[in-house]
């Protein structure tokens, strides 16, 4: 029972990491980041389901909430970038590049 | 066993959520099937008896977070021919799948090998009680920092998109 939702959060985050690795859109790669976040948490619910202990949910609502800080200050440079360059091109964004 | 069915339906479709996220070309479709892919992943929380995941992800990231960024999204008012050009998309996605399957067929035997029970719940788990009860006494430093992070970001939002006349 719970190694099929462990084997299920394994298969969402490998998802998501072949959303990072082949897309090119700052978009895409942003919300795939989410999905890697969101597999780590039902992983973390799974356990805690298996052990009867809540550490697990304390753990998920903590993760959830750095996605959100996440998200507001990724979405506010997306937005800068797309103001200075007008593009949502990965492959643009390499300004620090020697 | 109705809810082996359900944890099967469910899985199903967040799996499809997450393959449309990656393959469809235009972030508007990506960032809808991602949502569908997080209100299945709030019925498997309530499959999984944690009550209170389930209403914060339904609130939360199905609600807060992706309405955030699909409203970023139309605020960019993105065409098709804005569109970065994917050519050798499938070129990397081949080579990603070469290097992630191994790995996940790995974990994914690991998985397999748990132990088979399903443990007796207790009275309450899940709860917002239970579950806010832990978080004011054994987590309460770990909860404190994650609120000063959320201040910061709110700070920096600000700081970075707020800005007029920036050229």
């Amino acid at each position: 029972m719970i190694n099929n939702y462990l084997a299920l959060s394994i298969v969402l985050f490998c998802l998501g990491i072949l959303g990072v690795v082949s897309r090119r859109n700052v978009f895409v790669v942003f919300m795939a980041i989410e999905l890697m976040l969101n597999a780590a948490n039902l992983g973390f619910v799974a356990v805690s389901r298996l052990h009867v202990n809540m550490d697990g949910h304390v753990l998920a609502l903590m993760v959830m909430a750095v996605a959100a800080a996440e998200a507001a200050l990724a979405l506010a440079v997306i937005i800068l970038l797309h103001k200075h360059k007008g593009n949502l091109d990965t492959n643009i964004f390499s300004l620090l590049k020697g | 066993m109705l809810a082996t069915y359900l944890f099967f339906g469910l899985a199903l479709l967040a799996v499809l959520g997450a393959l449309g996220l990656i393959l469809f070309k235009h972030p508007m479709n990506g960032a809808m099937s991602f949502v569908v892919t997080l209100i299945s992943l709030a019925g498997l929380y309530a499959l999984l008896s944690a009550k209170l995941i389930f209403a914060i992800q339904l609130i939360v990231y199905a609600g807060a977070i992706m309405s955030l960024i699909l409203f970023i999204i139309m605020f960019l008012n993105i065409q098709e021919r804005d569109l970065p050009i994917d050519s050798n998309r499938w070129f990397y996605l081949a080579g990603g799948i070469i290097v992630v399957a191994p790995i996940a067929g790995l974990m994914i035997k690991i998985a397999k090998s748990l132990p088979e029970e399903h443990p007796e719940l207790i009275d309450g788990f899940g709860d917002v009680k239970t579950v806010g009860h832990l978080l004011f006494t054994e987590w309460l430093l770990p909860f404190e920092i994650v609120s000063i992070l959320l201040l910061v970001a709110l700070v920096g939002a600000v700081v970075l998109a707020g800005k007029r006349g920036v050229n």
